[in-house]
């Protein structure tokens, strides 16, 4: 509980990242009404002064590098924490859609499954940037909903995940042998029950290898947020190279975190997996 | 043996599945307190026509009565009424993968006939020790023996009250040594007075049980009869020669 209002607290006053009405919708909005900082209003200053390699009084490219990034990186690191954010949020809402997507794909009639159809090929049939650009300069300014750069990251990224993800969890129900929809049936439950208490809770399980390949691809995804202006972590690694004309190593430490976080999130649905894991159930 | 009132009445199933006729026109009736084996040649429609009996496979004519009630496959409510009045027991036993023996058993009581858990459990641990499975209640489907495995299956038919089970080779998918457990917890059954319909090869096993024995071929009914009449001497040339062959089989001439 203490741990609870702590971490609200350290999110409110360093980040602003939270609403205080409790409602977990209010994030979005919150979001929305305080946008995360714009690429434009990016303002790192290095305290020390920079030279274009090559160009300078004699000091060693080297030490120019590592200094650039000691002083970017907690500058970069807010911005991973942006990556983290619209990664979440898009896994949230992808998870939120994609599950009745899967469910009507399998089970629905066929009215019903060819708009899931229709509506997975349109989202994953597009470049990711094509899309981004589709829903913030197209959609969503032209029917006057005020959406921020990062608003539209998470909703653009979140449909597209939707379209994936129904499709990992539409495989894993199919692997499914057809005798569990049966079973269910036979002892009375109805169709929606059986999906509900049987299908799904064994499908999750199996789906989430599947996810933890959308994660990684959803975290790099979430760079080309950059294209909208947001100041996420590649928008900084570009900033502070501009500044500090150490492009390597900047994009470099970039690169590192991108990997770690991939790292790390694979790892814990590897671990999510295993602790789900049904005894005895090898797959 | 005495008979009771018709419990299960089935007439005229027809099915068809890509093109090709697979049931023509069963008919067949249950008296309370029966035990109907069907036997007959893989492709026969055995299994078809017991899950077209509870509508696992929807015919495409035909219809059912239950205690002389007809049931209409239309009206859902009614359906997943019935359904849990029929007891399903599968080759392959189709246990819930993801629960222990005991939920099995109780997921169909709570949500289903919307027990209490307190009342569910005690419900499912009485069928569980009933089936000899005492031990085992809390173990995975995939840390269970086949023969267990059938066994937790037949539990969990059992709970939901069944007044006729349907049994689809129950003992087909099990080594030699599980069949004996199988068999003789399907044994206590017939002995409970529980009406039933089974199809099984195991011949020996058939004969000591059944009051009836029907030979499907085709998807049709071509014969039926007591078990000594139908396995020894049956009218119809081709029960006699499959009778034979499975006699063989078990190493018993009759």
């Amino acid at each position: 509980m203490l741990r609870k209002i702590v971490l609200k607290r350290a999110l409110v006053e360093n980040f602003n990242w939270w609403s205080d009405d409790g409602n977990p919708l209010a994030l979005l909005i919150f979001f929305n009404r305080n946008p995360v900082l714009p690429v434009s209003d990016l303002k790192f200053e290095p305290k020390q002064g920079f030279t274009v390699c090559g160009l300078t009084q004699g000091t060693s490219m080297i030490p120019q590098g590592l200094t650039a990034i000691k002083e970017g990186l907690p500058y970069l690191l807010e911005g991973a924490l942006v990556n983290i954010a619209v990664v979440l949020g898009a896994m949230a809402l992808g998870f939120a859609l994609g599950l009745p997507l899967a469910v009507g794909h399998v089970y629905g009639n066929r009215k019903t499954r060819s708009l899931i159809g229709i509506y997975i090929l349109f989202f994953r049939g597009i470049p990711l940037l094509v899309l981004l650009f589709l829903f913030y300069f197209g959609l969503f300014s032209l029917s006057g909903i005020n959406a921020s750069a990062f608003t539209v990251a998470i909703v653009v990224l979140g449909l597209i995940s939707a379209a994936y993800q129904s499709q990992i969890l539409r495989g894993a129900i199919l692997s499914l042998p057809e005798g569990q929809m049966k079973a269910a049936l036979s002892i009375g439950m109805s169709k929606k029950k059986a999906i509900f208490f049987v299908i799904l809770p064994q499908a999750l399980r199996l789906s989430i290898p599947g996810w933890s390949n959308e994660y990684s691809i959803l975290l790099k995804d979430s760079a080309v947020a950059y294209a909208l202006g947001v100041a996420e972590l590649m928008a900084r690694a570009h900033h502070v190279a501009s500044r500090t004309y150490q492009h390597l190593y900047l994009y470099l430490t970039a690169g590192f975190i991108f990997l770690l976080l991939t790292y790390l999130g694979t790892k814990g649905l590897n671990v999510l997996y295993k602790k789900v894991g049904i005894p005895g159930y090898l797959r | 043996m005495t008979m009771g009132q018709t419990i299960l009445r089935v007439e005229n199933i027809h099915k068809e599945l890509g093109g090709k006729a697979i049931l023509n026109g069963v008919s067949l009736s249950v008296r309370k307190g029966e035990i109907k084996v069907l036997i007959g040649p893989s492709g026969a429609g055995k299994s078809t026509f017991l899950q077209s009996i509870n509508f696992l496979v929807m015919p495409d004519q035909g219809r059912v009565w239950l205690e002389e009630k007809p049931i209409n496959p239309t009206d859902k409510k009614a359906l997943y009424e019935y359904r849990q009045q029929v007891g399903m027991i599968f080759q392959d036993f189709n246990l819930f993968d993801h629960l222990t023996a005991l939920a099995n058993v109780e997921i169909g009581l709570i949500r289903v006939k919307g027990m209490k858990k307190n009342v569910a459990r005690g419900r499912a641990m009485d069928e569980l020790e009933r089936v000899g499975l005492k031990n085992q209640v809390l173990q995975y489907p995939a840390q269970l023996s086949g023969g267990q495995k059938q066994r937790v299956s037949i539990a969990r038919a059992l709970a939901m009250d069944p007044k006729v089970m349907l049994l689809d080779e129950p003992t087909s998918a099990l080594d030699p040594e599980l069949i004996g457990e199988v068999h003789s917890v399907i044994r206590d059954l017939a002995i409970r007075g529980m009406t039933m319909l089974m199809v099984t090869h195991q011949i020996r096993f058939a004969r000591s049980l059944a009051s009836e024995i029907v030979f499907m071929e085709n998807g049709r009914i071509l014969e039926k009869g007591p078990p000594e009449k139908m396995l020894s001497d049956a009218e119809c040339s081709r029960t006699r020669e499959f009778c034979s062959k499975i006699n063989e089989m078990s190493g018993h001439l009759c």
